[in-house]
């Protein structure tokens, strides 16, 4: 070929062991330590077996953040996955007052979750200008409203048999369920977004949209899978919801949505799209969850747990753009 | 003493880590037009920078008119005359033409912008330059060359006595191209001196009297246009003499590859039919918004044709998305290499294998072994000018990106690939390795379409060429009876072609 000047180009990789140390998530590990020393001295009974029974309760919309993860490096947005863990759950709760078998419970709420999934991508796949935004939006209000619907005048509804949901609710030794489920869930989804064909092209499509298209990459077919996907593990989150509350109510799920693009932006997953991974939301998520539990312990009120929640959002926001200021300055020095 | 408007001397500029101004010189006389050339990264976009204060030069000293001057920001520039028109406007699309010329100095009375007063100015701006645009359109519904136009009244309406105009023609059909000629010998009527930097021989022959080459952000010299001869100039700016600029080798021609029956796209193309045969490299050309993208975009499946037939070796096919063409072997490389090409921010490495990714990762997940090897052996292949597979596109120059580009289409086994604008804003050096390319592929048997404005690239390069004007085919012409004027002829064509654009 045209390549007479035998220039030679490397393609031997730097090791890895240097870029973690100082990328986000080792910060995001710090973090992690310094709450957790932070909360065990805050509260005399912050302990891991008192954190393991504590974290179900905080863990459902762990599962949120994973496909949410997704989204995000899509360059995207839902916000409608609150409103659809409250549908799923509402749904849940009237098929199991029918006396329906558990496991018809679980999938009627995971089917729930797919379907309103499926229609967040349909739409935005179907009419492409659309901003998710504002496209999630709608059906933010519209699946809640569907859900107050159902629920009718009482706005609640309880479930009569629990037997199931207390058998998910379940611990091998101090360890509970969700916890092993949210670890696998995690890792399947980290290999997906960081190691296989599938992840590398959300990301070339989050990057550059357009670049992907024309290098052959199945665009919508993909932001279709990923909405779906987002509604299904909505229904996931909503049984586990349900193994903690036993009912639904109009509130149910509030904000849910808010809390997963949290957990991911503050793990390093770009809102503006291709960047990020899976491991530092999930770091991130887990910050989260023993602020909450460490503080919960001291009843400290939720609001003011929120609002540290915030400050620590912008804070992780502010960090790299004022880490590369500082770079850019002593560079010119 | 003043012989020169503008006069710099010695001017070093230091990037952390490069030095992008080596001791470089420039005269400017009053009322000329002079051309500055050199390869891409020569330094002369940072000495356009230097001189409109954008960048403080670390050494060096700047004359205006025999005052020395130094310039803290472009606003100091701006104040002593000096404007610069950049290749791509960078205006505003929602404001109107009256509101860009004037953004920043409006005409203002009692703290209120004075709009019927901005109108008439900009219009009497826009009827110098024999602009046929009022000053109420909307910036965004003009063509490049209008944008272009109103920067230049822009500049006008600062009263500059100095215009830059940076690749200037880049973005222009040649009738524009025309235009903008006449533009410029106007404003050198009215005694503004103008810097026209362009990688166009063209230009610089029919615009400038005087060029100055860099080259490796070094000084080379200047020269009167009319003294040098091309080689000479090319050898000035590339530093080697590039012996055959269109490589085109002997092929024999093979099969038919692909053939276009009637395909047609209402408001965009009727009627087109083309074939093309292995081994081949046909001409797409005509003036810009004719329909060539288009035409090419609706055979790759990016958009979808209204009717027509696409046969591929024989079978017809139907392409309903980038991807299908590229299973069937049809791969399209964009002409907008940063917005339709590459992902900027990516290794170059990454975006050699994202067409084929799929390919060598058997279980799903991804084989990065396989796919560095192959990203180097296509890189290097085409001779990209990079140190390693990771670093970003967008370190890169323009024609090393479109190597990029190509090395993309390498990456699997590709029967037609169609080329848009290639060589678009790349170097002269560049060019030649990039045709190089193109010959040593049609050499394997690859079918080429190559869409180009440039006249000089597609008589070179083209075994036959086919000519469209507002969305029809005008003429097909082979290779010993294509000439420049039986292509603008056919180009220009008043009759016909009405109908697909309506």
């Amino acid at each position: 070929m045209a390549g007479k000047s035998g220039r030679s180009i490397n393609n031997v990789p730097e090791s890895s062991i240097k870029r973690m140390i100082f990328s986000w998530e080792g910060i995001l590990i710090l973090i992690f330590i310094a709450v957790n020393i932070f909360c065990a001295m805050f509260s005399e009974f912050y302990n891991v077996s008192s954190l393991l029974r504590q974290m179900p309760v905080y863990l459902a919309e762990v599962f949120l953040m994973l496909p949410m993860a997704y989204i995000l490096v899509l360059g995207e947005i839902d916000i409608s996955v609150g409103s659809i863990v409250c549908l799923s759950a509402t749904v849940c709760c009237i098929v199991c007052n029918m006396n329906a078998p558990f496991i018809v419970v679980v999938l009627t709420g995971l089917l729930v979750g797919t379907a309103c999934g499926a229609v967040n991508g349909f739409i935005l796949t179907k009419f492409t200008e659309l901003p998710p935004m504002i496209v999630t939006l709608a059906t933010q209000i519209i699946f809640r409203g569907i859900a107050e619907i159902t629920l009718g005048s009482g706005g609640s509804i309880t479930m009569s048999n629990l037997d199931g949901f207390n058998a998910i609710g379940g611990k091998v030794g101090q360890v509970p369920y969700i916890l092993f489920l949210v670890v696998i869930l995690a890792v399947v989804f980290a290999i997906i977004l960081g190691k296989s064909t599938f992840g590398r092209r959300v990301y070339a499509i989050g990057t550059n949209r357009l670049t992907a298209y024309y290098s052959g990459v199945h665009v919508q077919k993909i932001r279709m899978i990923i909405y779906t996907v987002m509604g299904t593990v909505s229904g996931l989150c909503a049984i586990f919801l349900l193994s903690s509350s036993f009912g639904a109510n109009t509130t149910t799920g509030n904000g849910f949505e808010m809390d997963a693009i949290a957990m991911a932006v503050f793990g390093g997953i770009s809102s503006t799209g291709g960047k990020g991974n899976i491991a530092g939301g999930v770091i991130a998520a887990f910050i989260i969850v023993c602020l909450r539990v460490g503080l919960g312990q001291q009843n400290v009120h939720a609001q003011v747990i929120l609002l540290i929640i915030g400050v620590l959002l912008i804070a992780a926001v502010a960090l790299p753009n004022i880490i590369g200021q500082v770079r850019r300055a002593v560079k010119t020095k | 003493m003043s012989e020169y408007v503008l006069e710099l001397k010695g001017i070093t500029k230091i990037f952390p880590g490069v030095k992008a101004l080596n001791n470089v010189q420039f005269q400017l006389k009053p009322g000329e037009v002079h051309a500055l050339m050199g390869e891409n990264g020569a330094g002369k976009s940072t000495f356009i920078k230097v001189i409109t204060g954008v960048h403080k030069a670390e050494e060096g000293e700047m004359f205006l008119n025999g005052q020395k001057v130094d310039f803290k920001g472009p606003k100091d520039a701006q104040a002593a005359g000096i404007a610069a028109v950049y290749q791509h406007p960078t205006s505003y699309p929602h404001l109107t033409v009256a509101e860009n010329i004037f953004m920043g100095h409006e005409i203002i009375k009692h703290k209120m912008i004075q709009w019927k007063a901005m109108n008439t100015e900009a219009n009497k701006l826009l009827a110098q330059l024999d602009a046929d645009f009022d000053a109420t359109a909307e910036m965004g519904t003009l063509s490049v060359a209008q944008q272009q136009m109103v920067e230049i009244a822009k500049a006008m309406s600062t009263n500059a006595k100095i215009i830059i105009l940076d690749e200037p023609t880049a973005a222009l059909t040649r009738s524009e191209s025309e235009k903008l000629y006449t533009l410029v010998d106007k404003l050198k009527e009215e005694g503004v001196s103008i810097i026209f930097i362009s990688h166009r021989f063209e230009d610089m022959y029919r615009l400038a009297s005087r060029v100055t080459v860099f080259r490796d952000s070094q000084y080379i010299g200047t020269y009167d246009v009319n003294e040098i001869t091309n080689a000479d100039l090319i050898k000035a700016m590339v530093g080697r003499e590039i012996k055959d600029l269109f490589p085109k080798p002997e092929v024999k021609l093979g099969q038919e590859m692909l053939r276009v029956e009637n395909l047609s796209r209402l408001g965009y193309f009727k009627d087109i039919s083309f074939h093309i045969k292995a081994g081949e490299i046909l001409g797409l050309t005509g003036l810009v918004g004719a329909g060539r993208t288009e035409v090419v975009e609706a055979v790759c499946g990016i958009t979808r044709p209204d009717s027509g037939k696409v046969y591929l070796e024989g079978k017809e096919i139907h392409i309903k998305q980038p991807s299908d063409a590229m299973e069937k072997g049809i791969i399209l490389l964009p002409e907008d290499r940063q917005k339709e090409g590459l992902i900027m921010s990516w290794g170059l490495g990454r975006n050699v294998t994202l067409p084929t990714i799929s390919k060598y990762a058997k279980t799903g997940l991804n084989d990065e072994k396989t796919e560095r090897d192959l990203a180097k052996k296509l890189l290097e292949e085409v001779d990209t000018k990079a140190v390693d597979i990771f670093q970003p596109a967008s370190s890169l120059s323009g024609g090393n990106q479109q190597k990029v580009v190509v090395a993309k289409a390498l990456s699997q086994e590709m029967k037609v690939v169609i080329m848009d604008e290639p060589t678009k804003g790349v170097d002269v050096g560049a060019k030649a390795e990039i045709y190089a390319i193109m010959g040593d592929l049609a050499k394997k048997g690859y079918a080429i379409i190559l869409i180009s404005s440039e006249m000089p690239e597609i008589l070179g390069m083209a075994d036959r060429i086919v000519v469209m004007c507002n969305g029809r085919k005008t003429g097909e012409l082979g290779r010993e009876e294509a000439s420049q004027e039986r292509i603008l002829e056919l180009a220009m064509e008043k009759s016909g072609g009405k109908e697909a654009s309506e």
